[in-house]
């Protein structure tokens, strides 16, 4: 599929984690890509003859009352006004403060329709600081929220812990967000491959990868790591998280991810109902979902995404004759009830 | 034989035209491009080959007619607002604010000019020198506008619209309150009401004597383009399949519904640009149609069909104070000249 929408990458992570030095290495690697970035303060970025936009993160709610559906109004001003540059960039960064919430950033992608017209999302890349994280998801809900919303997350300074402690913070991560990539970094020098071009919020990019987010705790080891195109000499360390591991210090997570599989078809109208029921519930705790479905009478594969209330789906491309047809459903939220949500999504089926 | 076209001239710059005004002598014809550059041209069937001046590092996020009747005024990217006189061989550069964006430029019959750079607007004299302190709003500036008559500024922003007197030695503004984000502001002709759209896809308008509020809803999408046709009897909009226009007489638009024009299949109004003494609107469309419809209720004359295969945005429509001459910028990087004559030409040939 050919998409001449610009590609806007946004980096999230708590104040001293890295997210600076991460930027100044995506800036400064000789890819020949240039880059917007949009930043809510000056200062570090290392880097000339790039174009750098200072934004204040302004969240405005939207008119319907609800206090989920929020969009950066910021950004829907900085990135109307980049766009109407005719050339000087490939791709556009976003650079958020330590506290900021990634929601309102994807949905301002889901709003504002000349936004959506020109640019598109493509992932939000989380930078957590593998010393200090345990501490940060103690005491900062922000810190989980970061991860809930990743598409990537960059394990960063892995120089200053043992191999034990980094496999149980990948655990950590893991449990709150079943579908993000970790990528292992020490100063921030992660593979670009993994932060730039991932297509997170993209349909299509969902069915080509289906086994990378779309799997069961069951099927996690093998799974996971052919299906990244990294080779065998990265850092990203999806092969060394175990679920085994002691569990020590580990937080209280609010945040978990749930994933939900059918095997029979589901019947299209009781799932409308269901998820828009549960959007309209309890859509300001459910951060982010991804599924693709089997849905009775169809032979497409229905492909979805949503963040909060805010849902994309469509009916995207046959099965294949050779796979097996299957429902699966991956949901990221706080205080998810893991049962009614087996429950509803079973009353679905056909 | 080919069919008449009511094209009178035109121009390919190769680069997406951003904006056109007319400047207040209703004289010469500006465009801004993508590349930063403005093209000059007399605003008559004489325009010969347009003048090229190199003006912004970036772009111009905002232009507008100056306070100098023969000039024009551009804000842009490169945090410098230039005074643009025709007759000059390079812009006169106003103000420089290095690191930020000069968003939205406005001018006023009296000699101010205004500025805004994200949450503040600026005000200075008919010398260039600030006329008061700089302006402080609650939340990034959506649309700057001076009254008729110059004694007051319109700043609209999230939650509502500040009014600024110029003339007052105390700075607090009044504010018209309404939630949500408003960007373009506009005065009617007569300085009584105060109209904005909206983020929101509505347009939202206060009567100042009695703070009497207006909703207008039903639109598609935001609307970038709002003017009073002559008299100011109706109010002219973009944002829908078709031109919606409220009556501002009779007592509406209060109770009244709008009358519509024109009309498209699954496209919008991008621009609107009603005749400066006659009942007509000319409009453009997101795929390049433009047409010219009369407020009594005449069919409208096609001035350029969609253009092929999707169709590209008509980014920029203006009149010349004799109403003889239209002119629309496309993003394609068109610059089209309509005339009264190759108008009727084409309607005859039809
Ligand atoms: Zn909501
Ligand atoms: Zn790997």
């Amino acid at each position: 599929m050919t998409d001449a929408k610009i590609p806007v990458t946004v980096l999230t992570g708590y104040l001293g984690a890295g997210k600076t030095t991460l930027l100044n290495h995506i800036l400064s690697e000789p890819h020949g890509k240039k880059y917007a970035v949009i930043v809510n303060e000056f200062g570090e970025i290392g880097i000339d003859n790039q174009l750098v936009v200072g934004s204040d993160e302004e969240i405005f709610e939207m008119n319907n009352g609800c206090i989920c559906c929020t969009v950066r109004g910021d950004l829907i001003r900085v990135i109307a006004g980049l766009l109407k540059r005719a050339a000087g960039f490939d791709g556009i960064l976003i650079e958020t403060t330590g506290l900021a919430d990634p929601a309102p950033v994807a949905q301002t992608f889901f709003v504002d329709a000349d936004i959506a017209a020109r640019a598109k999302l493509d992932s939000i890349v989380t930078v957590v600081d593998a010393k200090h994280l345990p501490l940060r998801l103690r005491d900062s809900r922000e810190a989980e929220e970061q991860i809930a919303f990743a598409d990537t997350i960059v394990l960063n300074k892995t120089d200053l812990v043992s191999a034990e402690e980094l496999a149980q913070l990948e655990n950590d991560i893991h449990a709150i967000n079943r579908f993000a990539r970790i990528v292992r970094a020490e100063r921030g020098n992660a593979p670009l491959e993994h932060i730039l071009g991932l297509g997170g919020f993209d349909l299509d990019r969902i069915l080509a990868h289906t086994p990378t987010f779309l799997h069961d705790e069951d099927e996690d080891e093998h799974e996971h790591h052919h299906n990244h195109g990294c080779g065998g000499h990265c850092q990203c360390g999806h092969h060394h998280h175990h679920h085994d591991e002691p569990k020590h210090e580990r937080h209280d997570p609010t945040i978990t991810s749930v994933s939900l599989r059918a095997d029979k078809p589901l019947d299209p109208a009781k799932f409308e109902d269901w998820i828009g029921e549960l959007r309209a519930t309890k859509g300001n705790d459910l951060l982010r979902y991804k599924g693709i479905l089997d849905l009775q009478g169809s032979d497409q594969r229905f492909v979805l995404q949503g963040v909060h209330m805010m849902m994309d789906g469509s009916n995207l491309a046959p099965w294949p004759a050779d796979a097996k047809r299957q429902s699966r459903l991956v949901f990221i939220g706080r205080k998810l009830d893991e049962q009614a949500l087996r429950d509803g999504f079973a009353a679905c089926v056909a | 034989m080919r069919p008449a076209s009511a094209i009178a001239r035109q121009w390919d710059f190769r680069v997406s035209v951003t904006a056109i005004a007319c400047n207040r002598r209703g004289n010469w014809i500006a465009a801004t491009l993508g590349d930063g550059s403005v093209r000059l041209l007399p605003a008559s069937d004489e325009a010969d080959a347009p003048k090229l001046l190199p003006l912004h590092d970036g772009v111009s996020l905002s232009l507008q007619a100056d306070a100098d009747d023969h000039a024009f005024l551009s804000g842009g990217d490169d945090g410098k607002a230039f005074i643009i006189d025709p007759e000059l061989d390079a812009p006169t550069l106003l103000v420089e604010h290095k690191q930020q964006w000069i968003d939205h430029v406005a001018s006023s019959p009296e000699g101010l000019r205004a500025y805004s750079i994200g949450k503040t607007a600026h005000v200075l004299n008919a010398e260039g020198q600030p006329h008061g302190q700089p302006l402080t709003h609650p939340s990034s500036i959506g649309g700057l506008a001076f009254s008729p008559n110059g004694k007051r500024l319109a700043a609209s922003h999230y939650n509502g619209v500040s009014l600024w007197w110029m003339n007052a030695k105390d700075s607090a503004p009044s504010r018209l309150e309404w939630k949500g984000s408003h960007l373009p502001v506009l005065w009617s002709p007569d300085g009584k009401m105060v109209v904005t759209g909206m983020q929101e896809s509505a347009l939202h308008g206060w009567r100042l004597s009695d703070m009497a509020e207006m909703q207008m809803q039903g639109y598609a999408a935001k609307i970038h383009s709002l003017a009073f046709t002559a008299r100011g009897k109706y109010l002219a909009t973009s944002g829908a399949e078709q031109v919606i226009c409220w009556p501002f007489f009779g007592g509406g638009p209060w109770g009244k519904a709008p009358m519509t024009l024109g009309g498209s299949d699954g496209h919008l109004v991008t621009r609107v640009a009603p005749h400066p003494r006659d009942e007509l609107v000319a409009a453009g469309y997101d795929d390049g149609m433009i047409i010219l419809a009369p407020l009594d209720g005449r069919m409208e004359v096609m001035l350029q069909y969609p253009l092929a295969p999707q169709g590209c945005a008509v980014t920029g429509l203006v009149w010349n104070a004799a109403g003889d001459c239209l002119f629309a910028g496309l993003e394609n990087g068109n610059l089209l000249l309509f005339t009264l004559a190759s108008v009727s030409r084409a309607a005859r040939g039809m």
